[in-house]
């Protein structure tokens, strides 16, 4: 069942930190060998290639693998006081292929919680150590955006311009003057220009239903091709079954089915997970042996501990004028950080961020308004290209008892075990949530929507998946060291959303990516240690 | 034992009681829409009630045609054809509204007036307990807006330019001008 040699690296997950770090490592001259349980999406497949694209989204393009189910898909469901709707995409680029390309970086603050507020843990690193792999990710992507906005740090400029503004942003705009209220072009990974030999975005929104030119900076299309050309070795419908162990308690590699059902070892000096907020500790907790017979790298038991996914929502103002919304970018025209830090006036602590972005489209709205029968048609009119939407992300506390467990009731088509989510929000969260509302419903008023309506909490949307296998320089409180390597396994690193310590406020992406370089760049320098 | 008829107490099952995610079972489905198709599971009679009840949930309007004028009863077929298990769930709804049709006005559904058909179905749709009504209506939905012709007296009515979303369209670029207010703020992250 081996694989021919050893590689230098194993990769498993070719989402948006195994791609960014695959590349990084293959750039060096490392020999990087990438599973992937799922596979290439063709841009064919991509709803938004098509007419009915909206029927596409509620089938194999769902967000839910619940509801998808490609054969790449292991089941999830969802516990607590506040389930969650568990939203990821399994194949090369992850769930990049179906985001929205809002791209933040985190705020200095976001990484000194305990010190500042008094709430979840400081990360090992600082806004310092990761502002140069922000920097060097954004180029390599191509980020649009402008610098200059008053909440952050002293930065790098970005390689594209902002998105354009259309009428829907110009309404946001107008609110937020009227408020006096401070805002900024939201910053989105979409070439807004010819980038790197994509194609320019054309604006036809709805970015995360598949952007057929390219031009959404998805892993696939940005870091893939690249790594591929440094020689990389990607094995997709490679389901991995376990982290394989060298006696002497090493990593060895990582044992996969095949598309067939068949079993392989590809072994490895160094191992490398990047398979996400659930995907990472569901293949920790999988590993079992003699001497991790609770997980591997979880003698912390921390493994799939922790789980965060931001407070998220959407207001929804209605206007009597035309809005334009089947054009633009869909994650967001203005955006602002106003009320992202801890404010003692407020009855919580830290905050959220809000994105202007445009409404929504026929079928969509149709299903969330339009009753059946003979108000229909009148509805629907009333509502469509009349609405603007103001995303709305806040942070989400760490709490040991929101977690991921194994699922042994409901198996993958392999055998192996799906994943169970325990989240329930706390009284923290919802007074931020409540507040984050009240004030994405006060920025539609000011803009002169003649009503506004709101998403609630219910359902919390599970689409970043975070803390599950968190950094941290306690091995009683994390499971990964500063670099993002395991305390229990020396040559075993992690690195994703679950590396998050805590969650900040804002789109994880572009953190993501940038903690999966300066990892692999740890990886590097100290290469005569797995060499 | 699951089968034993021979056991005490032992009820039959009704298929009024059949529950089924229908979005679990067809979300590996992908039936295109707009295509001409004949019925592949559905009888004359079933599917004439069920274009009906299309129609019903999304009726004419103008220029706009009723659901059933732009294939979503072939639509749903096609989907539980594709989806064999949702096939019970659809057979038993349409039955159950065809027998109240009767039995309230002694016609069949799909000769009802319109007044009577949505009386009909909303008191079906109180009364379903499987979640067959609101698969009909959303797989309606779901042909409805995505038929060329309803999509293009919906931009007429609307201004909704649905063919952006595939085929993109220009914009003007950003304005900083607009940032004339914001360049005056000075920098107030929050250090650490």
């Amino acid at each position: 069942m081996n694989r021919e040699g050893e590689a230098d690296v194993l990769v498993i997950g070719a989402g948006a930190a195994g791609a960014a770090a695959a590349w990084s490592l293959s750039q060096r001259g490392a020999r990087v060998v990438c599973l992937e349980q799922g596979e290439w999406i063709p841009p064919e497949r991509r709803p938004k290639s098509h007419l009915d694209w909206e029927v596409r989204t509620r089938r194999y393009w769902s967000p839910s693998p619940n509801l998808r189910q490609w054969p790449a898909d292991y089941p999830v469901a969802s516990f607590g006081a506040d389930p969650i709707n568990v939203l990821l995409y399994n194949c090369v680029g992850g769930s990049t292929i179906g985001y929205a390309a809002n791209y933040w970086h985190l705020s200095p603050s976001d990484f000194r919680v305990r010190t500042l507020d008094g709430v979840g843990i400081d990360w090992p690193i600082s806004y310092q150590d990761l502002a140069p792999y922000y920097t060097r990710n954004e180029r390599i992507l191509g980020v649009a955006g402008l610098v200059g906005d008053p909440w952050s740090p002293p930065r790098e400029p970005l390689p594209l311009p902002p998105a354009p503004l259309g009428n829907q942003g110009r309404i946001v705009l107008r609110g937020f003057e009227k408020l006096g209220w401070e805002y900024w072009p939201t910053e989105q990974a979409i070439a807004t220009r010819p980038y790197d030999g994509r194609a320019a975005c054309d604006f036809r929104s709805f970015c995360p239903f598949g952007c057929p030119p390219g031009a959404m900076s998805s892993a696939d299309v940005t870091y893939w091709p690249k790594a591929l050309k440094n020689g990389v070795e990607l094995h997709t419908n490679a389901r991995v079954r376990e982290i394989s162990l060298h006696p002497n308690g090493r990593a060895r590699g990582a044992i996969y089915y095949d598309v067939e059902g068949r079993a392989w070892e590809t072994r490895a000096r160094l191992v490398l997970v990047s398979c996400g907020g659930i995907g990472t500790p569901r293949l920790l907790l999988m590993s079992t042996s003699s001497q991790h017979p609770d997980g591997l790298a979880n003698s912390s038991g921390l493994v799939g501990r922790n789980l965060m996914v931001h407070i998220q929502t959407f207001a929804v103002g209605l206007f009597e004028d035309r809005v334009d919304a089947w054009k633009g970018t869909w994650g967001g025209s203005l955006s602002t950080r106003q009320f992202y830090e801890t404010d003692p006036r407020r009855k919580y602590v830290r905050g959220f961020v809000m994105s202007g972005c445009p409404g929504w489209s026929p079928l969509n709205l149709a299903l969330q308004l339009a009753p059946w029968g003979a108000q229909h048609h009148e509805t629907l009119a009333h509502y469509l290209n009349h609405e603007v939407v103001v995303f709305l992300c806040g942070e989400d506390l760490p709490a040991e008892s929101n977690r991921v467990e194994l699922d042994w009731e409901h198996l993958d088509e392999f055998g192996m075990p799906g994943a169970k989510t325990h989240y329930t929000l706390d009284e923290n969260g919802k007074r931020l949530g409540a507040d984050m509302i009240d004030h994405g419903r006060r920025l539609l008023d000011a803009a002169g929507a003649v009503s506004v309506r709101d998403f609630g909490l219910s359902p919390l949307i599970g689409w970043h998946l975070l803390g599950t296998a968190r950094m941290g320089t306690d091995p009683l409180a994390s499971v990964v060291d500063s670099d993002h390597r395991a305390h229990d396994v020396s040559n075993l690193f992690i690195v994703d959303g679950s590396s998050f310590t805590t969650s900040a406020g804002v789109n994880p992406t572009s953190t993501i990516q940038a903690l999966a370089l300066r990892c692999a760049d740890r990886i590097w320098q100290r290469r005569r240690d797995w060499q | 034992m699951a089968y034993d008829r021979r056991q005490e107490h032992h009820e039959p099952s009704q298929p009024e009681a059949l529950r089924i995610e229908y979005q679990l079972e067809i979300g590996r489905t992908y039936v295109p829409v707009g295509v001409d198709r004949t019925f592949a599971i559905l009888d004359p009679e079933r599917a004439e009630t069920l274009r009906a009840w299309s129609s019903a949930l999304i009726p004419a309007d103008g220029e706009l045609p009723a659901a059933g004028e732009i294939g979503a009863a072939e639509f749903i077929d096609a989907t539980a054809f594709a989806a064999p298990r949702i096939r019970g769930l659809l057979i038993n709804a349409i039955d159950r509204l065809g027998r109240q049709a009767v039995a309230h006005t002694g016609n069949r559904f799909a000769d009802c007036p319109p007044d009577i058909q949505a009386e009909l179905l909303r008191s079906f749709e109180v009364k379903d307990s499987g979640a067959a009504f609101e698969m009909v209506r959303d797989l309606t939905y779901e042909a409805y807006y995505a038929n060329r012709r309803v999509l293009d007296e919906l931009e007429r009515r609307t201004g909704w330019r649905y063919q952006v979303a595939v085929e993109g369209t220009t914009m003007e670029d950003f304005d900083e001008s607009l940032l004339e207010r914001m360049k005056t703020v000075s920098p107030h992250y929050r250090e650490a």
